[in-house]
Parts: structure tokens; sequence; C-alpha cells
């Protein structure tokens, strides 16, 4: 690496060669405000407040536009540079409505908390304020399918324009009008039509963009903790913070309250699609499975004890495999994770006459993006298509095609199979066409239906035992996405009632089936994964660390997520709170993605 | 010593636009003849550097200099983009040219495009030029019908086109980045520099960016020689020079001198401007368009150059010579100004967008007799916030007028706020409140 060396208020920065001298004062924990300024967007120079003084230069210089030279001599506290900073945030207020009380962004706003530390401590504007679409919250407009749009608040930063026209590859906000007139605008007021919506509500370093869903839905400072993992909706399994609102035990509501991504340079960069920002709901949703359940003799399904369902599967399902090992078969969706398979893999060779009793499914879809997106959601809707692969599952084409079920239908349909069990830890909608299996079942092809899953379905309904699983934020677990990359999720919630994590399930499943595994625990299965796979990059995975929601001593220490990037990968903090690092306090900076190489 | 224009000789002659005339009477593509057939592109950039031209767009850089940094080695396509969006308040001199000269500049192009290995040129020309448009259009293809520019120009190999882009009317588009967005079909508004246009200009080519009148000049020094250039104005000022001058004189026009004639002589000479109407005093002077400081009678006895005017403590920037008789208040000046630039600015950065409308409320407040004391200050306090902290120039641009409005004739702004009204109230003043982009 080609390295300058430069000095910032005193201090000797040896950087990068190419980086900008805002770049380097924010990785040396020197606080220089910025808004047009975004890691992930292209530098626009046009905000003004990230101004500097370099010697040898006339002027003051924007460091967001400055490229880092040899022995350059740098000052962020001049006094030149103060008061022109403070003048220009003295500018930015002059129309700002100041309705934090009412904004969304109020408590996590680059606004609110860059103008404490270096704004003016007053306005010397007395006339009345430009005012766009109505004042106050009636400014609020519609903007898209997924955000409304605060023109009084924008302080035209254009990192949404930009956004739109460098990463998600559709140029569809722009500026109408100009100068002090300037508005952000849709073409005939459209609004944001876009799988990558929710990102402008992140870039925006004020509440002008804000989500549909998120809007007066809680307040930073009630949102004491966060979580990152991943996202499983698709294959790429971008990085994710998880927003949980405090509430007492007994207050209605969820606590899940906000999905948004957290900066991996290696699989999302900065962004995340809206299929997964959005799509949370489900899991502290009503059609949530709480307790296993069994068919009763007079036909309906009913809540039972987990001894009660095991119980029934030693006696009903067992001895059918004992029998004869192929009358059972598995589906499992891609939804299940390393840790599962790895025990269905255990349960398949030790009773069911090895892993092709398991047929692995999953659904796709065509996403409508512009042909110039940089960000591209795979069509695979399942995050776990290769970790299936890589424990010797069959997945034909895997992530690059549909999965193939057809034999399982075949022999399904021909009445072959006694029992089935079906693993499917995702909303149902997600996994793709169980049709198949609920026309067998009413045609009473197929005797025996056991469903292990985590949503009241059609599937559901028709099954002779449930068995109540948990959602990927309900439990530690190893996803391994497109590129090869073993990825861990994390803990998050709990699973709902007397739901239980799907590996234990499985445990218990296999016990039934006379495969004693020994395992106490999700790490007893990592542990014996890294043991089955040594050369592969699961060799390594009894060591992955999990994250824990951050129990944030100060709200803001976990909030903002636009400026997120910063606490978790150049370890600064926003003014009010400085010197805190989230993730340094709490230790687990590394290991929410493990660094390995992509299998195959 | 009678000066011969040469810019401008025959702008009053019937027909003299066209390419029939060009070709009897002026240059008629002699010079591109000269450049492309004896001359290597870098010996017609070591001339003009060694004619010492310079731009004439407002910053007055050399113009050799600037075409020797356009990047050379590069396998990307090289433009000259003209800029001939002349919006600067009080400029009218690029407007003549073209309506009424249009082959120099097209010779112009063509031997720039030669000089820096460009194959193209964009004329860009100010959105309310409709009618200069369709001369222009007109005498290029005049000039491709005569194989003047096209393929293989006078057998050389050197081939050239020249295209006529109108803007849509926007005085920043005449910024030389802001400019090249608008030529790229964008908003026109400023890029961040660097990289500048030699470097990285149109499409992210290496591009040079020329005022019509700076081009204009170049085929005269290719045809009359360096010694003839320089031996016109003062040093390092040389060559003929067109001013306009307008404001409350008897004879507001385009003159062509060369930059030893002085501001004066511009503004009450009989042969320019031709003095004071109705007999009435000269109170101030506007040298350079309505972005440079304003100078007083007493200093205007100066040569109208670059370096003479700067000296001054204003600028030449595009000659345009706005003088005010005693019938004109200042403070309402710097306001009517002010509304200009609140209207242009185009709103990228935030101290132009942000305060260009907070100095015209608080001008337009002053003026109408209902400010205090401190808004004066104030003024001179946004005012610092503005200059030299913005993207691009127009921040400077913006605050000239209140700057030098306060610093010379202070106690008319004090007169408004003690009287609570305008003390110099002019008849001739219109009572129509500027358009304001957005009205917000
Ligand atoms: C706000 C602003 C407006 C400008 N308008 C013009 C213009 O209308 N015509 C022009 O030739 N130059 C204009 N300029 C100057 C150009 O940026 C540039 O310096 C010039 O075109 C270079 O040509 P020259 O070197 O031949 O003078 C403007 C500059 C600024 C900052
Ligand atoms: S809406 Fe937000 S992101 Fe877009 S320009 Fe305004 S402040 Fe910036
Ligand atoms: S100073 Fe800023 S807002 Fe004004 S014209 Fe230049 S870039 Fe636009
Ligand atoms: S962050 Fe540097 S100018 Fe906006």
């Amino acid at each position: 690496m080609e390295t300058v060396t430069l000095t910032i208020d005193g201090q000797s920065l040896t950087v990068e060669k190419g980086k900008t001298v805002l770049q380097a004062a924010i990785e040396a924990g020197i606080t220089l405000p910025y808004y047009c300024y975004h890691p992930g967007i292209g530098v626009d120079g046009s905000c003004r407040v990230c101004v500097v003084k370099v010697e040898k230069m006339p002027k003051l210089q924007t460091s967001c536009s400055t490229t880092c030279t040899e022995g350059m001599v740098v000052s962020t506290r001049d006094k030149d540079v103060v008061e022109a900073r403070a003048a220009v945030f003295e500018f930015l207020l002059l129309n700002h409505p100041l309705d934090c009380p009412v904004c969304d962004k109020g408590g996590e706003c680059p606004l609110q908390d860059f103008s404490y530390s270096f704004g003016p401590a007053e306005s010397r504007m007395d006339f009345p304020r430009r005012v766009f679409d109505g004042e106050g919250v009636k400014a609020d407009v519609d903007f898209g399918p997924t955000l409304m749009l605060n023109r009084n608040r924008c302080i035209l930063c254009t990192r949404c324009i930009r956004f739109m026209r460098e990463v998600e590859g559709d140029a569809q906000i722009s500026v109408a009008d100009r100068g002090n007139g300037s508005e952000i605008a849709t073409f005939e007021d459209e609004g944001v039509h876009s799988l990558m919506s929710g990102n402008l509500m992140d870039v925006c370093p004020v509440g002008a963009i804000t989500t549909r869903d998120y809007r007066f839905k809680s307040r930073p400072w009630d949102n004491p903790s966060v979580a990152d993992t991943i996202c499983t909706f698709c294959s790429k399994g971008c990085s994710t913070s998880e927003w949980i609102k405090a509430k007492p035990e007994w207050a209605r509501g969820s606590s899940l309250v906000r999905v948004t991504p957290s900066y991996n340079p290696d699989v999302n960069g900065y962004w995340m699609c809206d299929i997964g920002r959005f799509g949370y709901h489900w899991v502290e949703g009503d059609r949530r499975l709480r307790q296993p359940m069994l068919r009763t003799t007079a036909g309906t399904l009913e809540p039972a004890g987990w001894s009660d369902v095991l119980h029934a599967l030693r006696a009903k399902v067992a001895p059918l495999a004992a029998a004869e090992a192929s009358s059972v078969k598995v589906l499992a969706s891609a939804h299940a994770s390393v840790e599962e398979f790895f025990v269905l893999k255990k349960l398949a060779e030790g009773a069911l006459g090895g892993v092709n009793a398991v047929s692995v499914l999953w659904s796709r879809s065509e996403k409508k993006q512009p042909k110039a997106t940089t960000f591209v959601v795979p069509v695979t809707d399942a995050p776990n298509v290769n970790g299936a692969r890589d424990l010797g599952f069959a997945v034909g084409a895997g992530n690059g095609g549909a999965a193939d079920v057809s034999a399982l239908r075949a022999a399904v349909e021909a009445g072959k199979v006694k029992a089935l069990l079906v693993v499917d830890p995702a909303p149902a909608e997600l996994t793709g066409d169980f049709q198949w299996v609920i026309d067998a079942r009413a045609k009473g092809m197929l005797p025996l239906l056991v469903v292990q899953a985590v949503e009241m379905c059609p599937l559901v309904a028709q099954a002779d035992i449930v068995l109540a699983g948990a959602a990927w934020l309900e439990k530690d677990a190893l996803f391994t996405n497109d590129q090869g990359r073993v990825q861990a999720a994390s803990q998050v919630l709990s699973a709902p009632g007397d739901a239980r994590p799907d590996w234990q399930i499985l445990i218990d499943v296999a016990a039934a089936f006379g495969v004693s595994l020994g395992y106490l625990s999700d790490a007893d299965i990592r542990k014996a994964i890294a043991a089955a796979m040594p050369g592969t990059p699961y060799a390594s995975v009894a060591d992955v660390a999990f994250s824990r929601p951050v129990a944030a001593k100060h709200w803001l220490q976990a909030s903002n997520p636009s400026e997120r990037w910063k606490w978790d990968f150049m370890f600064q903090d926003l003014p009010p709170v400085k010197g805190h690092s989230v993730q340094t306090e709490q230790g687990f900076v590394e290991g929410r993605v493990i660094p390995l190489k992509p299998v195959g | 010593m009678a000066y011969e224009p040469v810019l401008t000789k025959f702008v009053k002659e019937p027909n003299c636009y066209t390419l029939d005339f060009y070709k009897a009477k002026d240059l008629g593509y002699e010079a591109l003849r000269k450049a492309v057939t004896t001359m290597q592109p870098n010996d017609v950039i070591e001339m003009v550097k060694a004619s010492g031209l310079r731009g004439r767009g407002g910053a007055g850089f050399p113009t050799g200099l600037k075409w020797q940094f356009v990047l050379k080695d590069t396998p990307k396509p090289k433009y000259i983009c003209c800029n001939a969006d002349e919006s600067e308040p009080g400029t009218f001199k690029d407007h003549l040219l073209m309506e009424r000269n249009p082959h120099l500049l097209i010779e112009g192009c063509a031997i720039g495009c030669y000089a820096i290995g460009a194959k193209v040129a964009y004329i860009y020309i100010r959105g309310e030029f409709y009618h200069v448009q369709k001369v222009l259009e007109q005498q290029i293809e005049e000039a491709y019908r005569a194989g003047f520019l096209g393929k293989n120009i006078f057998g050389s190999g050197f081939d050239c086109d020249v295209f006529v882009h109108r803007g849509a009317g926007a005085y920043e588009a005449g910024e030389e980045t802001a400019l090249i967005e608008s030529l790229e079909g964008k908003r026109a508004q400023p890029r961040i520099k660097p990289p500048f246009p030699a470097v990285s200009g149109l499409y992210n080519c290496p591009s040079a960016v020329n005022n019509v009148e700076t081009l204009a000049n170049v085929p005269l020094i290719i045809s009359k020689g360096v010694e003839w250039f320089t031996s016109l104005g003062p040093e390092k000022n040389n060559g003929p020079k067109l001013y306009c001058v307008s404001g409350h004189v008897k004879n507001p026009g385009v003159f062509e001198a060369t930059m030893d004639v002085s501001l004066k002589e511009l503004i009450l000479g009989d042969q320019y401007a031709g003095g004071m109407k109705d007999g009435r005093t000269l109170k101030a002077v506007i040298p350079g368009g309505s972005s440079t400081p304003v100078l007083l009678p007493d200093q205007i006895d100066i040569p109208a150059s670059f370096d003479a005017v700067a000296k001054a403590g204003s600028m030449l920037g595009s000659a345009a010579i706005m003088a005010v008789d005693d019938t004109t208040c200042m403070v309402w000046l710097a306001k009517n100004l002010l509304a200009f630039y609140r209207h242009e600015s185009c709103g990228k950065c935030t101290p132009c967008r942000e305060g260009a409308d907070w100095l015209l409320k608080l001008l337009t407040r002053i003026e109408a007799g209902e400010g205090q004391m401190k808004d004066i200050d104030l003024l001179l306090d946004v005012s610092k916030n503005i200059g030299g902290k913005t993207l691009c120039p127009f921040g400077d641009a913006e605050i000239a007028p209140v700057l030098s409005t306060i610093k010379h004739f202070r106690h008319e702004y004090e007169a408004h706020v003690r009287e609570g009204c305008c003390t110099i109230p002019a008849p001739w003043r219109g009572t129509r409140a500027p358009a304001l982009a957005g009205h917000h």
C-alpha cells in the first residue's frame, strides 16, 4: 500500500495514498462535519461544511474533495475554519424548520449533532422561513410507495440524487428550480419507485426523507438496543442492524421496529434492498406458530407440548423409517441454516438411508431493477443454498437455477412416501410451491405429514404433526451466501411462546428416529461441523463470534443509521458522545462476517 | 494615434456577416489556411502564447497557457467549448461579434481545435440569443459548404466540426464547468475543481473553454502576427479589446479600442459613450460587469486594462462598463443587482444558495426604509461568509456590489435607516418587482 504522511491539527498521520483529508480525519478520530459526502457515493463538494485550512493554500478547502499529499499541513480548528464552518451552519439553518420534536430524524440527526458542535449559538435570521409544501408536518408529502418527503427540512446535500444515479442506477430524483427555490423532485411528482428506496432514508442527513414503515413509530432514545446480523431474504446475505424498541412486557406492538443495512465491503457495502428492510414484520406477526401442534382423532390441529409431538414422532413416523428407510423423506427449505442442514444430514444418514432422502427447496423471483444498478438483488429467495450444497445435499444448479424436487414429488404423488418431514423456518410464501404436497394429502397419497415451520399457512394446516421453529432473528446460525461466504446470523429476539430454535428441534427429531447426536447447543453443532470439514471455510466456524443487541448506555451510541458505518469501521463516534465506540466497547468489532474465502 | 478596429470594423455594413463579405474584406479563413497548412499545432499554441492574449471572458487568463495545459497524451477526444453564454449584466460584446462577424469566431474555433488537437468545437450560446443562433448556424453551414469546416480542411488532413448548442438561459451556465455540465445535458451547475477542464472537461475529456472574443482574436494573431498584437495596448494587456459601455450615458454601445484607453475616456469621451445624459454628473462606475466592485469618478482616470483596473481595486471582468449618475440610489443599485444574483444562483452550494437570498432580503428591507443599523453590518458579515467560501466564483461575484457600495456609500445606507425611506428615489426607476426563482 502506497502511503502519504500529513499533519492534521498537529497530529502526524500516515494514510493510504488517494484518501481525502476528510477520510483521514475521520479515521484518526478528528471530528469534522460533512453532509454532501457519503462514503458510498461520489464526492460533490457542495455543502461546504467540511472546510479546513491547508497550509500554503490561500483559500479554505473542502476536506472531502482535497486529496492528502505528502507533507500537507491541515488545520480543522483554526479560527478561520471555525468561523467559516459556523457560518455554513448558520446558512443551513436559515430556512430549516427546526421541527425536531416532530421530526423522525430527531435524536439521530447529523444536522442536529453537528450544529450543536460546530454551529453558532444563535441565528441572526429574522425573516419568515422558506416553506415548500406547508408548515409543520403538513409539509410531509408522498414520495412513492415506501417514502415520505419533507422539503422544508431538506438541506440539498443531493445525496439522495446521487444515490439514485450512482447506486440504484435510475436517476429518478432531481432538483427542480434553482438557487433558493431549489427543491427535491421526481418526474411529475411520481415519487421514488425502487427496490432500493429505503436507503434514501439512510443517506438523507436530515428528516427530509423518511420511510412510511418507520415514521412516527419510535424515537432513537426508545430504541436502546441494536443488533448486528444478516438478512436472509435472498442469497446475498446483506449485513444489517436490527433496531429493538424498549418496552415493558405488557406493552403491545412489536419490539423490532426497523432494519437498516450495516457496512460490509465484501457483500453489500452501505446498502440493502427494500425486501429485506421492510420484510421483517412477519417475525412478530399474528401468524407465528407459538407452540407445537398435533392432529387429533377428530381431525383438528390442537396445541400440544413438545413431549407429545416427539412421542407422536417416535410412535408413528420412526417405525416407518425403521421398516423401510426410503419410505420417509425430508423436504428442507434453503432457509434452514448450516447447523440445521448438518443435523438433517446426520438424521438422513442414520435413519433414512442417506442424504438423498433430503430434497432442498427454494424459490426464485426476478427483481425489477435498472440495468445500470451497482447493487444487484439476486433471484434466489433463500439464504443457504450454498450451505446445503457444501454439506453434500443435491441442489442442482444451486443459486444459478431453480430447485428441483421433481423426484420427491413423483414419489409422493405415486404414494411411495409414507411420511414427509418438511423443514421450513421461513414464511411459506418465501419458500415456494408446496401446493403439490397439499394436493397429495387431499388425495390421500401422503399418509403422514410432519411440518417444522414458523408461520401458520395452508401447508401447516394439512400437517399431522407441527413443530414450531424459530425465525433467523431468533437463533444463532450460519448461512452460506451466493459468494460462498459463511456468514453468522445472530440471535436478536427470542422465539415466541414455546417455539424453539430449529437445530434444537431437529436434534430431538433425530433422537426420535433413534439417531442420538449428543449436541447440547448450537455451538456444539458448529464444533462438529468444523471437525467434519477440515480444509474448507467451515473448518473455523467453531470460533465464530455472534453479536448481541447492544444495550447502549446512551441512546446516541446506538443510533443514527446513516453514520453507523463510522462506528463500525472507523471507530469514531458522533459528537456529544465522542470517544465512545459501541463496537469496540462490546468487543465484537470483527466476527459478524467470517473473513473466509468463497468456496468453489 | 487613431486605432483601426479589427474585430468590429465592418459591423455596420450590410451583409457583413456573410461568408462572401468575410472572404472579400476580412480574413476570409486565410489564417486557418496558414495554420493548418504551414504550422504545427504546437506552433499555433506558441504563437498565441507569445502574443500574450488573455481571456476575454472575465478572468483574463492567458489563452496560450490554457491550451498548453490541455492534456496531450490521451486516447480521448478533445474539445473546444466556446463560451457564448454572455450573461454578465452589462455585457453585450459577444452578441455583436456573433451576429455581425460570425466567421471570425468560426475561424477562431477551427484554429483552436487545430491547436489543441480537437476535432469538434461547441459554441454554447446563451438561451436568449435565439436570433444570433440562427445567424451562426447559417454561417457555419456556409463555412462547411466552402470547405472551411468538415473533413480534410485545405487538404491538410485536419477535420473540424463546429456545433451551436443553445442553453436554457442561466447566468451560471457561463461558469466553465457549469457550461460543460449543461453541454452534457445536465443542470448548469459547476463541478468541483480539480480536475480542471484541461484534464477532464466535456464528457470527461480534455477541453478548453474560451470566450467568444478570445477565440475571435486568434485568427487575427495568426494572420497579422505576434508583433502587431503586442504593439497594441500596454504590456501584458495587449491586443484589440471590446468595451460595452452602458448606464446613464449619452451613447451606450460596444467600442473597440486598445487597453490603453482610459475608463474615463470610454465613458466621457465623445468618440465613445459621450458623457452623462441630460447634463448630470457621474456618480459611480462598475468597470467590468455587475460582479466587479464599484469605482468612484476620481478612480477612473486609469487604463481600461486588466492590470490597471485590478490595481484600482476592481476588475476589468467582461469589460462591461456601467456608469451611473447622481440620481442613482446605491442601496437600490445593490438591491437590484442582488435580485439578479438571487435569481441566478444555481443553488448547488450552501453559502450562495442561502446567502444570496438573505442579502436580497436585507437589502430590500433597508431600501424600503425598514432596516436597522445592525442590518448594514449584517450585510457585511453575510458577505464575508459567502466570499471565498463557495464552490464557484459566483459567490465572490454576488457580494461585490454589496461590499463596494457599502464601502463607498455607507452614508446612503444609513440615511435609509435614519429617514425610514429611500432618500434618492429616481423618477426613472421601475416599480416592477424582480422575478425570483421559486417564488418562495
Ligand atoms: C458565474 C460565472 C459566469 C460566467 N459567465 C461567463 C460568460 O457568460 N461568458 C464567458 O465568456 N465567461 C464567463 N465566465 C468565465 C468562465 O468561467 C471562463 O473563465 C471563461 O469562459 C474562460 O474563457 P476565457 O479564458 O477566454 O476568458 C463566467 C464565470 C462565472 C464564475
Ligand atoms: S432530501 Fe435529504 S438526501 Fe436529498 S438532498 Fe435533501 S437533505 Fe439531502
Ligand atoms: S457559488 Fe455555489 S450556488 Fe452559487 S452559483 Fe456557484 S456553485 Fe452555484
Ligand atoms: S462534505 Fe465536503 S463539501 Fe459537503
